[in-house]
């Protein structure tokens, strides 16, 4: 059997038309948006004319992609990583500063090139590289464990830097494959509990925070006593009602006081009978979790920029916001969408898209023109096909034999899930809005063409899964 | 728990995670786009479907007899929505032929049917909804176009668009061009359109428009939700036959001149009604126009014209009367060390007051006014009998832009020794040919001085909502008999003095010459001055009628006096306000009555006879008897009506085709076998073979006239 039949052959060609089917929806789409102002196809010096010549470039690319050696990826990971990492250095110092955040480079003849795209690849190759090592366990070293979120950790935090902190969320997406590696099940635990304390420290006040905690522990307090519990609870009750009444005529203060009286009190009671050492820990959990949200609280007000307060209150309290304001996108967004219906306005017809209410339309908020135009039918089909592109590629991740390439395909699965997860739930509301493209859809030549290479260099290693590299 | 199942419950946790988020989008997706898709879409509408203005017919502005100066003419774009929602594709099919055929039957229209059935095809292919099908359309061809096939069905099932215009004509064009005005976008309004705008403009209306991409507004249905209030009218005080005459005049001095612009306006005595003001200036690429408001916004030293108020001053003071004799020294005199002299040349040694403002002689008004008021300390009467005269005062007319009169207040603005005798000359103070005109009203009007004003009233559909009525300023502006003497040296400029050129001998003028030396300042060499030649005056002398000022700057050529330049113009337009306007003559129908001469009927040539007797008949020239003949003349009988005469027209023989169209002409010959070469136009005057002639293919040469 020739190498090249081989090739042919063991070609994941599903995950090849699923990528074809995505990049000519979102060409579609570009060319919707422009089509009053630029009605012919290869126009140029239209959007969907730039956007065409690069996927053109695109698919040059990923064909020599799929030409080279699959070795060359695994032995070049780290020299990848490194120049990109070197790259994202560079534009801090060289970069060109657009919208304020300065992540571009200008390259004559092919327009602005972002490097935090590419560092995604990078990224995904060393951390395969890494975890491919030998004798390589998350589950039982830490000092690897480190090492591992240190690959992920620099290029994020040199994207921050750039001031581009939608990109660099992106790379959160790689604990995926930390946990796929046997990264502790515990630590993505209290990730958790920390971030749903943070949304709560965010939605709510405090002091709030320390009343429902406060009232929590309480009732675990409660169900430790033996006897007269009945009691103890008709008590709790009225507590409940006192503070909830508290917090409808603002005297909540008073209310809080109390809550903290009697739980005080209950410890001292608990602790007499000999059970101090779980008052001690769930009066330290409620000292910490206070704590934090006041730090939140404070993060919140002193460190994020007003862009970025903005966009966590449209996430978090979407009535509360000025829906001319800071509200307008999601509203003028979620207009598209929904006047969409179920099987949208028609192709070209989008009356929001071309009138062009919707900001950002062609790369941000790309997937308002489906809605609009396609309703509901062409969202389900465009959502169907990143849920098939996704899961496909776990399944492809499953049945490598190498850990580099699995590693290398959960890297990719995952970072394609966050992208489509929070473009497209941030269109809706359901996330907040943070500036990342829907990959392969959206206008842009750096996002294309890093998802191009990320896939073809997937499909490389997939086709060369029954060969050792 | 062993490796295998460690790292399986980590994938399916993983895939499952991916699952529940994948949901949970999609679910989203559907309340968004299903369950509340009909709010956003109601929500998507309303942004693009918005009340818009209708912009009112702006008012029309007359003449005081109901000529239009300015008026709004309606217009109609008229557009098709090609893709209107009610238009099914069944009933576009149908219609789109028998509409192209309709279209390409409108006046001026670019396609043949098949051109238009191709556009409106593709049209309603790509979707366009908005197509333009004519701009500008008046309102009879508008019936036309709504009773087209599929246009008749309206807005939305026909798609029929229609957007009234409007646009605003001046059908005398330059007929007081500055006056009228116009109201533009970021342009200073200008005129009575501008001064008038508020009660011109009228209200807005609104109307349910649809926002299409590339911001164009279209209708939505075919109502108006709030209809404009359209603009009232303004009927003005002039007289568009006055302002033509006067106009013309100004226009045909400044030609002759080659001044450098000019200004006459005509005012009713009685009322201070104006009836003309025209302005002539030039353009930048050196065409004679309305550019500017001269008569009212340009304030100059008046020079002679003033002498009047000088004059006046000293009557009504009782210092000279016209009889008196005075020092003119043969037209040189100086004032506290400065040198006057006489515009023209002079022997007199001395002259009678009378005589001295006649032939204007700067030296001898301004000699009096040093005398009695510089020398005698009482510059400051001189001053007081000018306010008197209204002269420090502005008209307040009703238009934006009048140049305020400057009357030096005694002892400031460099006052010196000098001041009154030049003031008394006209110099060292500014006023406008309107306030000079005015000033010359009242001693015309008997001492009574009327505002000048321009407009009569406003009307709303031809009813009178606004009345201005003439408007007495001051009831006199001195003795009465001050007045009469005042009147009567007037009249003696035209009779023997510096305007006796223009004397009439019909009816009598009275007025006074100017001749102002612009850049006098610059001491230049008398070549090089400029002057400003004014005649300021009213007719007839005995019963003013009108009064009228003409100013002329700067005149290059064919003289450059007052009496030469200004004074002829003041002429021709009296001479044509005399002739027009019944009230100034005495009544003929005393005489015998008039013989009415017949209108000579229309020349009528040979021709084909039925051709003949129908162009007679939409004539509508009695024709009292005719042929059977092919062909006919006619002639003129009983001096007012005609009968057709047959014309000979024999086979083989050449005919007479004298008098006839090259068609009938060509026609004839042409059946007789004959070559024919025409040369000119209008009917054949001679042909080269004699009629009756033998035939035999010849060739004729004809010549035609007018």
């Amino acid at each position: 059997m020739s190498r090249r039949g081989q090739t042919t052959r063991e070609t994941d060609w599903l995950t090849i038309f699923l990528y074809l089917g995505i990049v000519g929806i979102g060409f579609l789409m570009i060319y919707a948006v422009g089509y009053s102002e630029h009605p012919d196809v290869f126009d140029f010096s239209a959007k969907h004319g730039v956007q065409l010549r690069w996927i053109g470039i695109s698919l040059v690319v990923g064909i020599f992609t799929l030409i080279l050696d699959a070795r060359f990826f695994r032995f070049f990971a780290y020299p990848i990583y490194g120049f990109s990492v070197l790259l994202l250095v560079a534009v801090l110092l060289f970069g060109v500063e657009i919208a304020g955040s300065r992540s571009w480079f200008n390259i004559p003849f092919l327009g602005r090139f972002q490097p935090a795209e590419f560092a995604k690849f990078g990224a995904c190759l060393a951390l395969a590289a890494f975890l491919s090592g030998f004798n390589v366990s998350l589950s039982k070293s830490m000092k690897q464990r480190l090492q591992a979120m240190a690959i992920i950790l620099i290029p994020m935090g040199l994207i921050l830097l750039q001031g581009d902190a939608g990109s660099a969320l992106v790379f959160t997406a790689l604990f995926i494959v930390l946990f796929r590696a046997g990264m502790p099940a515990l630590l993505y635990m209290i990730g958790l509990i920390v971030v749903a304390l943070s949304v709560i420290a965010l939605l709510f006040e405090p002091l709030a925070i320390l009343g429902i905690l406060s009232l929590f522990f309480m009732l675990v307090f409660i169900g430790n006593f033996r006897e007269r519990q009945l009691w103890w609870l008709l008590a709790f009750t009225g507590l409940v009602t006192m503070t909830y009444l508290g917090y409808q005529y603002d005297i909540m203060e008073y209310m809080l006081a109390l809550d903290g009286t009697v739980l005080l009190l209950l410890a001292v009671l608990l602790s007499q009978r000999k059970r101090g050492k779980l008052v001690g820990l769930i009066m330290g959990i409620l000292v910490m979790s206070t704590l934090y949200a006041f730090s939140v609280n404070y993060a919140f007000n002193n460190i994020l920029e007003s862009h970025q307060q903005d966009r966590l209150n449209v996430w978090l309290k979407p009535g509360e916001v000025d829906p001319l304001g800071a509200g307008y996108n999601l509203r003028q967004s979620k207009l598209a969408i929904g006047s969409g219906g179920l099987a949208g306005r028609g192709f070209l017809k989008g009356e929001i898209t071309r009138l062009k209410y919707v900001p950002e339309q062609s790369t941000d908020f790309i997937f308002c023109t489906i809605g609009e135009e396609h309703g509901f039918i062409g969202s389900f089909v465009l959502i169907g096909l990143y849920i098939s592109l996704i899961l496909r590629i776990t399944f492809v991740a499953e049945r490598q034999r190498e850990v580099f390439s699995r590693m290398y395909a959960y890297g990719v699965a995952s970072i394609l899930f966050f992208h489509f997860f929070i473009n497209i739930g941030m269109t809706m509301g359901v996330m907040p809005i943070i500036g990342i493209p829907l990959p392969l859809v959206s206008y842009g030549g750096s996002s294309l063409l890093s998802f191009t290479i990320l896939l073809a260099v997937l499909i490389k290693l997939d086709n060369t899964r029954l060969t050792r590299i | 728990m062993d490796i295998k199942n460690e790292i399986l419950w980590r994938i399916y946790l993983v895939a499952l995670l991916l699952i529940l988020f994948a949901i949970g989008i999609f679910m989203k997706t559907a309340y968004i786009q299903v369950v509340e898709g009909k709010h956003w879409r109601a929500v998507a509408d309303s942004l693009y479907i918005d009340y818009r203005p209708v912009i009112a017919d702006r008012g029309n502005i007359f003449a005081e007899d109901g000529s239009f100066l300015a008026t709004s003419l309606p217009t109609f774009k008229v557009s098709m929505d090609c893709k209107s929602t009610a238009m099914s594709d069944e009933l576009f099919n149908q219609y789109v032929d028998t509409l192209a055929h309709c279209l390409s039957t409108l006046k001026d229209s670019p396609y043949t049917a098949g051109g238009y059935r191709r556009m409106l095809v593709e049209a309603r292919k790509a979707g366009k909804r908005y197509v333009l099908i004519k701009d500008k359309v008046e309102y009879p061809e508008l019936l036309r176009i709504q009773g087209f096939p599929l246009f008749k069905f309206g807005r939305y099932k026909g798609g029929l668009i229609v957007e009234r215009q409007s646009e605003r004509r001046r059908p005398f064009q330059i007929l007081a061009h500055r006056t009228i005005g116009y109201v533009r976008e970021n342009v200073k309004p200008v005129g009575l359109e501008g001064a008038f705008n508020d009660q011109l403009a009228g209200e807005q209306g609104q109307r349910l428009m649809q926002r299409l991409p590339g911001g164009t507004w279209i209708p939505v249905n075919d109502l108006t939700e709030i209809e404009p209030e359209n603009g009232k009218d303004i009927v003005t005080t002039l007289d568009i036959n006055i302002q033509d005459v006067t106009e013309n005049a100004l226009y045909k001095a400044i030609l002759r001149h080659n001044a450098e612009h000019g200004s006459a306006i005509v005012m009713e005595v009685a009322t201070g009604k104006i009836k003309a003001i025209a302005n002539i200036g030039k353009t930048e690429d050196g065409e004679l126009w309305e550019t500017y408001n001269y008569a009212i916004g340009e304030s100059t030293e008046p020079g002679s014209t003033f002498k009047l108020a000088a004059i006046m001053a000293l009557l009504e003071d009782g210092y000279v009367e016209p009889e008196d004799s005075i020092d003119i020294n043969y037209g040189k005199m100086e004032f506290a060390g400065e040198e006057m002299v006489d515009a023209s040349y002079h022997r007199l040694k001395s002259a009678t007051v009378q005589h001295a403002f006649e032939i204007s002689s700067n030296v001898g008004i301004a000699n009096m006014v040093y005398r009695y008021y510089t020398r005698s300390d009482k510059e400051e009467q001189f001053i007081k009998r000018l306010k008197e005269f209204n002269l420090d005062q502005p008209i307040g007319i009703e238009i934006e832009g009048e140049g305020d009169p400057y009357i030096k207040e005694v002892g400031k603005d460099n006052w010196s020794m000098i001041t009154l005798p030049w003031m008394a000359t006209g110099y060292e103070l500014k006023m406008t040919p309107l306030q000079i005109l005015a000033f010359y009203n009242a001693v015309a009007n008997d001492g009574k001085y009327m505002k000048p004003y321009l407009v009569n009233e406003i009307q709303e559909y031809g009813k009178t909502i606004e009345k201005f009525e003439p408007k007495v300023v001051k009831k006199t502006i001195a003795s009465s008999n001050t007045i009469r003497k005042a009147q009567r040296m007037l009249t003696g400029v035209v009779e023997r003095g510096t305007a006796k050129k223009i004397k009439a001998d019909n009816y009598r003028m009275a007025g006074k010459t100017g001749t102002a030396i612009i850049n006098y300042r610059k001491n230049l060499p008398a070549k090089f001055r400029k002057y400003q030649a004014s005649f300021a005056g009213y007719f007839p002398a005995e019963n003013p009628k009108y009064s009228c000022i003409v100013v002329i700057n700067h005149p290059k050529q064919n003289g450059i006096y007052g009496g030469e330049v200004a004074a002829p113009v003041f002429r021709e337009i009296a001479d044509r306000c005399f002739v027009t306007h019944i009230d100034l003559q005495s009544p003929i129908n005393a005489e015998a009555k008039p013989q009415l001469v017949a209108a000579k009927l229309p020349r009528i040539y040979s021709g084909y006879t039925d051709d003949l007797e129908e162009s007679l008949l939409r004539l509508d020239l009695p024709v009292r008897s005719r042929t059977r003949a092919d062909w006919a003349s006619p002639r003129m009988i009983y001096g007012d009506s005609l009968e057709l005469n047959r014309r000979q027209v024999n086979r083989g023989k050449v005919p007479d085709v004298r008098g006839m169209g090259l068609r009938d002409a060509m026609y004839l010959l042409g059946n007789e076998g004959l070559q024919v070469k025409a040369k000119g136009i209008g009917r054949v005057t001679t042909q080269s073979i004699k009629p009756g002639t033998t035939t035999r293919g010849q060739t004729v040469f004809l010549d035609l006239k007018l």
